[in-house]
């Protein structure tokens, strides 16, 4: 698995992956045609990949998006070091902390 | 950070860019702030009325903050001067339609995918405003109870919730306006007046004699996370002073903020609302708070540092201090600080749990 900032990829074994996200639509790419992981509403940062590939948002309150790279791919961030990612399915995770009551996304 | 400036007036109709732009636009006038383009807001606002198969207002006048325009509307209604609420004919009824259409075109799972990757993204930050803007109302203008201290009275209340229910959000209705105006979708000629408001002003009341539009705010500030986030002042302000104080999404009083500046370890303890002290910790510095209270590290390992702080009368703080993997440009790492439950015994314990993961699971091969 491979964490960049607030957000963990973790490797999902093909058989894994729930039969109608074949068939999901996929998210979206941003205006640059990156395939969006997590957004900052304000600095407009994001952890990104580059190149070919599809991003599926799974519903749920942390509804991990999965991510599928046919050829493997770069995370990218403005304020963190890119990680290579093999080919493969990935559960994107994002952080979240304890909140007393509650649970809240962390957004750093 | 501050949020100012007023989003380029891409049209969705002009527009031939991606479904990406069209959500990049609707982001940007939800949170657009600065005063209202009243010239283009108007034509809206009666083309919105002719859409409708309605006659235009007879008159438009301007507020400067929701709040004063239920109080306006409060007096006009009083006076007898507004007519019946137009809003389901200007607003809900081309609405629906458009979701109709929509909803026949792309089927029940089509325009689930559709409305995830366009209004999905932005309900839940614009909506949580409109939420926050609506108890804010309330809680200034509704009369005191004259019989129970410190509640409101019922029927004082009910009549400006009653008010607020004929409002049409302007930009906030940018989540709605983004799933019927994609590039993938034709424009839908008879939102166009509710998308020209939208891009140019507040919320607005619409009457059969007359329609009230709000001016946008001066001022927004949210996390990262799109929550009202400010500890310096307000949060969101109008014109006129109408504004919410809030730490990372939760609501403060005004006068709190103030006294954040000033703050001891002694009074923090001393603050008797659970949430209060939260927000005063997260503000002093969870690390300056275990220094300067000679709290000790409970455990540490490849993960990070877990910190417990023992509160009274309250659950143990118990927090992962986390190093980053990437150097500052000054060759420094920034450590950041995590709260996790309660019953946590490791860092790595702590720092799998932010992610929803068991401590076994949790084995990243790469970190940055």
């Amino acid at each position: 698995m491979y964490r960049q900032g607030d957000v963990l990829i973790v490797p999902l074994a093909e058989g894994a992956v729930p039969a109608h996200v074949r068939d999901a639509q996929d998210e979206p790419r941003d205006a640059r045609g990156r395939l969006v992981l997590a957004l900052g509403e304000v600095t407009g940062h994001a952890h990104a990949v580059v190149g070919p590939g599809r991003l599926v948002r799974e519903p749920g309150p942390f509804g991990p998006l999965l991510l599928q790279l046919p050829d493997g791919g770069r995370v990218v961030h403005e304020e963190h070091a890119a990680i290579p990612l093999p080919k493969g399915w990935f559960r994107v995770i994002r952080q979240r902390e304890y909140v007393p009551g509650s649970v809240r996304i962390v957004a750093d | 950070m501050a949020e100012t400036g007023v989003p380029v007036g891409v049209g969705i109709q002009e527009d031939s860019g991606s479904a990406a732009t069209d959500l990049a636009h609707w982001r940007a006038v939800a949170a657009a702030t600065g005063p209202a383009d009243r010239e283009t807001a108007e034509a809206g606002v009666r083309r919105a009325y002719r859409d409708a198969g309605l006659t235009e207002p007879v008159r438009i006048l301007w507020a400067d903050s929701p709040r004063a325009a239920v109080t306006l509307l409060v007096r006009l209604a009083g006076d007898d001067e507004l007519g019946s609420s137009v809003r389901d004919v200007v607003r809900n009824g081309p609405w629906a339609e458009a979701r109709e259409r929509l909803h026949a075109r792309l089927g029940p799972s089509g325009w689930g995918a559709h409305w995830n990757a366009t209004g999905g993204r932005l309900w839940n930050t614009t909506q949580m405003l409109v939420d926050r803007i609506r108890t804010g109302v309330v809680e200034d203008l509704a009369a005191p109870s004259r019989t129970v201290a410190g509640a409101r009275d019922r029927r004082s209340e009910t009549a400006i919730r009653l008010m607020l229910l004929d409002a049409v959000f302007g930009q906030h209705e940018a989540a709605w306006l983004s799933a019927f105006g994609s590039s993938d979708t034709e424009s839908d000629s008879r939102l166009d007046g509710l998308a020209q408001v939208a891009r140019s002003a507040g919320w607005w009341w619409p009457y059969e004699r007359v329609a009230v539009v709000c001016e946008r705010p001066t001022e927004l500030h949210r996390d990262e996370a799109g929550r009202l986030d400010s500890a310096t002042g307000p949060a969101l302000a109008f014109p006129d002073g109408f504004a919410l104080h809030a730490w990372r999404g939760m609501p403060v009083p005004a006068d709190f903020l103030a006294g954040l500046a000033g703050l001891t370890p002694q009074r923090i303890r001393d603050e008797e609302n659970a949430e209060l002290r939260r927000v005063m910790l997260e503000h002093f510095g969870y690390d300056r708070y275990l220094t300067e209270s000679g709290a000790e590290p409970v455990h540490r390992d490849a993960t990070g540092i877990l910190w417990r702080v023992q509160l009274p009368g309250d659950e143990d703080v118990v927090m992962v201090e986390v190093v980053n993997s990437t150097p500052e440009p000054d060759g420094t790492h920034r450590t950041y600080w995590l709260r996790v439950p309660p019953r946590t015994r490791t860092a790595r314990e702590g720092v799998a749990w932010t992610f929803g993961l068991q401590a076994d699971a949790y084995e990243p091969q790469r970190e940055t």
